[in-house]
């Protein structure tokens, strides 16, 4: 590891939840402008968060607490790997860590909302957790590698050649940004439903932890997706604020179903076009 | 010096076993600590030297071969008096087809003369033999404070611990005789008392359930027991040695011996519980909970895949290979998602157990370097902290009296130490930077050119994260200001939980060291390239890498962080409130959890986990689990005709 | 006044999260409430979101007359809202009883139960009224500190809340 690595994780840890923030921001204006609101200020998601941090302390057990910081820590822990490039498949698996944590703190709480909340995402996670790891192999057949740093030298847009696959992993991104309609497990948008699900019983800065843990993995979704796209910087942006567009439309217009639904389309769905997908390349290998 | 030890791991237990018969109780305990004392200290001697054969012409002065011979028979016309005592024809039919190819092996058969040494070690024998002698006595001493409970719960009139612990202690030996033997006679008569022990254990409390689940489990083992003596007959027949190491070195073999080298496969798929056969290891957890911890999660059903990644290199290339990685990743996949739908403890143990020995089957099948570590590797992590979970689902279930997880909410409150050593357990067994997902990461990667398997292992690991991860939360379920009771137990119970739960962080954190001393010399001898090399803590091959060390590290810093922020000295008493019910909550009690329904009337409310019963409940599923993957065992066994 | 404390006192003026409570309204005031979040009044312009949980909420909006039965259900959601917090009573009924004011089940006000920093008058109060109300809570949030910053307050509170809870006239009879 060297001193520009280093650097480089700094500024990513720094940078990430920035990003993030500025992101949520834009989509809450884009969001209300859809509805025919003039909507919050951009700086919108720094306030809340802010005062979140500023709040009494309320907590029903001591693991809630744990279980937040971990999130915490395991979702900049992923973040800084990836900015030392090093391999999707292990900044996924510590990626996870968090995920299950999150879910554990619901789930210590015997306040059926936020045990019903924990249920839900338990079935989001596993919707979501088969589909990257079809990525990830899916990118790998192309490059060879599962090193980011192999990937990033790669001398064609991945997206090309994996067209079908790219739309997979927006699958994850809807479900891991919490938009319909896979937002079943805690809404960004619809406050009053299961009283958020499985964040019910975080609040005040514990509430904010998450909430800036979250952002990190936005970022670290989105920086998967530029993989798809590293040959020129113009090529990476449009790809990125497309897809990031589209995401804010599907949210938009879509109900929200149940996670029977969700399960059975997404993989179904999901599998289908990444099989089809392989065929392609399989097919033009020959 | 490494003869003696060798026979200190098989022999001595068989002798120790002996004496564990004696009913009395200080000299059957001073037996079992004795016995695991010797066996854990010979397995660490011997892992200090290097690979070895030993060629013993006798045994206490009669010729080996021949008292081996003499011994196997004797076995099986006592699993044939067992036969005729439960009146199943099948078991008798079974136990007539082994005796008589056998017979026919060692009056008929001369082929090429034995003359390969009958006991080989390597690095994987150590391996196993480490696992078998360590966490077998950790939980061989866990059974003493454990039986007594037992029998003292159960109302059992005349102790029956001293034929427990004679089948336990037996066991020992034979295990470690399976893993060193190199003489697949030798091999094929351990196998046997190792399915022997296994019946006498499930049916140890008499009960019609545990009969009924034991002869279920006597006779699929059999039908593994019957593809490896028809294996050893046709490796004879066709002039083969009856050696493992001269077997898997032999070029060309692949050719020449796939039908055999396929029924000893077929063999380690009824003895790990593959499915369709994972019906006996779910029927055998009616047993006593050290004996599930020991035979059927830990090393037992370890003895199946040890086979098989012993065979892998002689089946390598091959269509078949390729059929076995497919036929252990439908394992994985199915018998996590049965896991899903069961609220027993146990029962979810055993299923993941069987879950993660398809995942060996499966790596041994993609037949890679990367596959082969994580196959190993995943042997001893898996032991270790499945082991680990075993022991404290028996704990806690003669505390609470229930194995359900349901009944475990909040069991941190009512047993905190137990609580958290499972806690340990359950996050050794699936989360990063430990050992399982180390291994799962390993599988994933080699097994990404084989789209199928690939896609399984990817939804099988997902299934693996539902059930730990809520059965992680239930168990720390809990409303603050409750004063945590003070948990007793004796130390026979303590001392295993404890440095088995230390074993699994630590034998995580050193994985990179254990990796090159212990795993990099097995691989070297078959394969070449594509070997992960373990530097500075980080594995690392052409493909990909995992950082152990750095990952260790963060979490470390990170857990010590949360654990200072949630301390309970850190978080005012003020702080604490009650869990959201929509302000129907009684705040002067909030322990109570439930709100003052309709007349004033207290309800309480109940929540549950998502079982899915409907969907993939174990009665709706099974049948057509079998029904694919009998047709996949088929598709197997016809190619290698 | 440090650029923390400066920061925090901006933030908690630009995002009010409110949880609404209906005491038993007749659901005149429940809909001019709801109308605030419409296209017309976007009360989300000023960061102000209706959270459906008071452990997230910062502002509790109660509407309608406080009777026997929902007077503990009322003070167990303020309860379970962390400092700062400020309440508004939404209407007639809201700030005293209203017109339900004499009946035998009635408690009263929103302040019988629980301390209020601002009434909205009105049967039923005027979205601008409402909108209006949150505003002039803000000024009370902005001024409040959490109990982590300092104790005395925390027991001021503390005593304020026990005095209302406990004083002879405004008893709630179980």
């Amino acid at each position: 590891m060297d001193i520009k690595s280093i650097i480089f994780v700094i500024l990513a840890l720094i940078f990430a939840p920035v990003a993030g923030g500025f992101l949520a921001g834009i989509d809450r204006r884009l969001t209300a402008w859809c509805q025919g609101r003039f909507g919050p200020p951009i700086l919108q998601p720094f306030y809340d968060v802010f005062k979140l941090l500023g709040k009494d302390r309320q907590v029903v057990n001591t693991w809630q607490i744990f279980c937040a910081h971990i999130y915490l820590i395991s979702s900049m822990l992923s973040l800084a790997l990836f900015a030392m490039q090093s391999d999707l498949l292990m900044i996924f698996f510590v990626m996870t860590i968090g995920a299950v944590f999150m879910v554990i703190g619901a789930l210590s709480t015997p306040s059926p909302y936020s045990q019903i909340g924990a249920q839900r995402e338990l079935i989001q996670m596993l919707t979501y957790e088969p589909l990257l790891v079809i990525v990830f192999v899916g990118i790998y057949f192309v490059t060879g590698s599962f090193k980011i740093s192999d990937i990033v030298a790669y001398d064609r847009p991945i997206f090309l050649i994996l067209p079908l696959l790219y739309l997979v992993l927006t699958f994850a991104l809807t479900i891991k940004l919490r938009k319909s309609p896979f937002d079943i497990s805690a809404c960004h948008h619809g406050h009053q439903e299961i009283v958020r699900g499985v964040l019910t019983e975080y609040s005040g800065p514990y509430l904010a932890i998450l909430e800036i843990a979250h952002w990190y993995d936005i970022v670290l979704i989105l920086a998967i997706c530029s993989l798809f796209w590293t040959t020129s910087a113009i090529g990476m942006f449009f790809l990125l604020a497309i897809t990031y567009l589209a995401e804010i439309v599907i949210d938009n217009i879509t109900p929200r179903l149940t996670w029977k639904w969700m399960l059975t389309y997404v993989w179904a769905v999901g599998i289908t076009l990444s099989l089809f997908n392989m065929a392609l390349l399989y097919a033009k290998s020959f | 010096m490494v003869s003696q030890m060798v026979w200190v791991s098989i022999v001595l237990p068989f002798l120790a076993a002996i004496g564990c018969l004696i009913d009395s109780k200080p000299l059957r305990s001073i037996l079992v600590v004795g016995t695991g004392v010797a066996v854990s200290l010979a397995s660490l001697l011997l892992v200090q030297g290097q690979a070895f054969s030993l060629n013993p012409e006798t045994i206490f002065g009669i010729p080996a071969d021949g008292l081996i011979a003499v011994l196997d028979f004797a076995l099986l016309f006592v699993i044939l008096g067992i036969s005729y005592q439960l009146k199943n024809k099948l078991i008798a039919v079974l136990t007539v087809l082994q005796i008589i190819p056998l017979a026919f092996l060692e009056l008929f058969l001369h082929g090429a003369e034995n003359t390969a040494p009958s006991i080989y070690g390597d690095q994987l024998s150590m391996i196993m033999s480490l696992i078998i002698s360590i966490i077998g006595s950790l939980i061989c001493i866990y059974g003493l404070s454990y039986m007594e409970e037992h029998e003292h719960h159960l109302h059992v009139e005349k102790s029956r611990q001293g034929r427990f612990f004679f089948f336990m202690v037996l066991f020992l030996g034979a295990m470690n005789g399976l893993v060193f033997a190199n003489n697949l006679l030798w091999l094929y008569f351990f196998w046997e008392v190792t399915t022997l022990c296994s019946f006498m254990l499930i049916k140890h409390d008499g009960t019609d359930i545990a009969v009924a689940n034991a002869t279920r489990a006597l006779w699929m083992n059999m039908l593994g027991g019957v593809a490896f003596i028809l294996g050893l007959v046709i490796l004879r027949a066709k002039g083969l040695p009856l050696a493992l190491q001269e077997l898997i070195s032999t070029p060309g073999v692949a050719s020449l011996a796939l039908l055999p080298v396929g029924l000893l496969c077929f063999a380690g798929f009824t003895k790990s519980a593959q499915v369709p056969f994972q019906s006996w290891l779910c029927g055998a957890m009616v047993a006593p909970t050290p004996v599930s911890a020991l035979l059927h999660s830990s090393t037992m059903v370890k003895a199946g895949v040890y086979l098989v990644i012993r065979l892998a290199p002689a089946f390598a290339g091959t269509l078949f290979s390729h059929y076995v990685a497919l036929f252990g990743a439908f394992t994985f996949l199915t018998t996590a998602l049965l896991a899903i739908s069961q609220s027993n403890g146990k029962k979810i143990l055993a299923y993941s157990t069987i879950s993660n020995l398809g995942m060996i089957i499966a790596c041994a099948g993609i037949n890679t370097p990367a596959a082969m570590a994580a196959a190993i590797l995943l042997i001893v992590f898996h032991a270790i902290s499945k082991g680990l979970m075993f022991l404290c689902v028996g704990t806690i279930e003669q505390r609470i009296g229930s194995r359900d997880i349901e009944d475990m909410r909040g069991l941190i409150r009512i047993m905190p130490r137990t609580a958290m050593i499972a806690v340990i357990g359950m996050v050794t067994m699936f989360l990063p930077p430990f050992g399982a997902l180390l291994s799962k990461w390993m599988a994933v990667e080699a097994s990404a050119r084989l789209p199928l398997v690939v896609l399984m292992l990817a939804i099988g690991s997902a299934f693996t994260m539902v059930f730990w991860g809520r059965w992680l939360g239930l168990v720390m379920t809990s409303v603050m200001g409750e004063a945590q009771e003070p948990e007793e137990q004796s130390p026979l119970v303590r001392v295993p939980l404890v440095i088995l739960a230390a074993a699994a962080i630590v034998v995580s954190f050193v994985a990179p060291g254990l990796y090159s001393a212990m795993v990099l010399p097995v691989l070297e001898r078959f394969y070449s390239t594509d070997l992960y090399i373990a530097a500075q803590g980080v594995f690392i091959n052409n493909i990909g890498m995992f950082a152990v060390f750095p990952i260790f590290l963060v979490m470390v810093l990170g857990v010590a962080w949360a654990a200072r922020a949630s301390s309970g000295k850190r978080v005012h008493q003020r702080a604490y409130s009650t869990p959201y019910v929509a302000g129907l909550q009684d705040p002067a009690n909030p322990q109570r959890i439930g709100f003052k329904g309709p007349l004033g009337q207290w309800a309480n409310f109940t929540t549950s986990n998502y079982y899915m019963d409907a969907w993939i409940g174990e009665g709706r599923i099974s049948g057509w689990i079998n029904l694919i993957s009998s047709g996949i065992l088929i598709i197997l066994l016809t190619g290698v005709l | 006044m440090g650029f923390f404390t400066k920061l925090l006192e901006t933030s908690r003026v630009k995002s009010p999260w409110i949880v609404h409570f209906d005491c038993g309204s007749c659901n005149g005031c429940d809909i001019e409430i709801l109308a605030c979040l419409t296209p017309i009044y976007d009360v989300e312009r000023f960061g102000i979101l209706n959270i459906g949980n008071p452990k997230h909420a910062d502002i509790l909006i109660v509407s309608g007359t406080v009777n026997h039965r929902n007077a503990k259900v009322l003070r167990n959601v303020y309860d379970q809202m962390p400092e700062p917090r400020a309440v508004i009573a939404i209407g007639a009924c809201g700030t005293s009883g209203g017109i339900f004011r004499e009946a035998y089940n009635v408690v009263g006000g929103v302040d019988k139960v629980i301390p209020v920093d601002v009434y909205v008058p009105g049967c039923p109060a005027k979205p601008e009224a409402i909108i209006d109300g949150v505003v002039l809570a803000l000024g009370k949030l902005k001024e409040q500190r959490t109990a982590k910053d300092t104790d005395s307050l925390a027991a001021e509170l503390h005593q304020a809340r026990e005095f209302y809870a406990n004083r002879a006239d405004r008893q709630v009879v179980e």
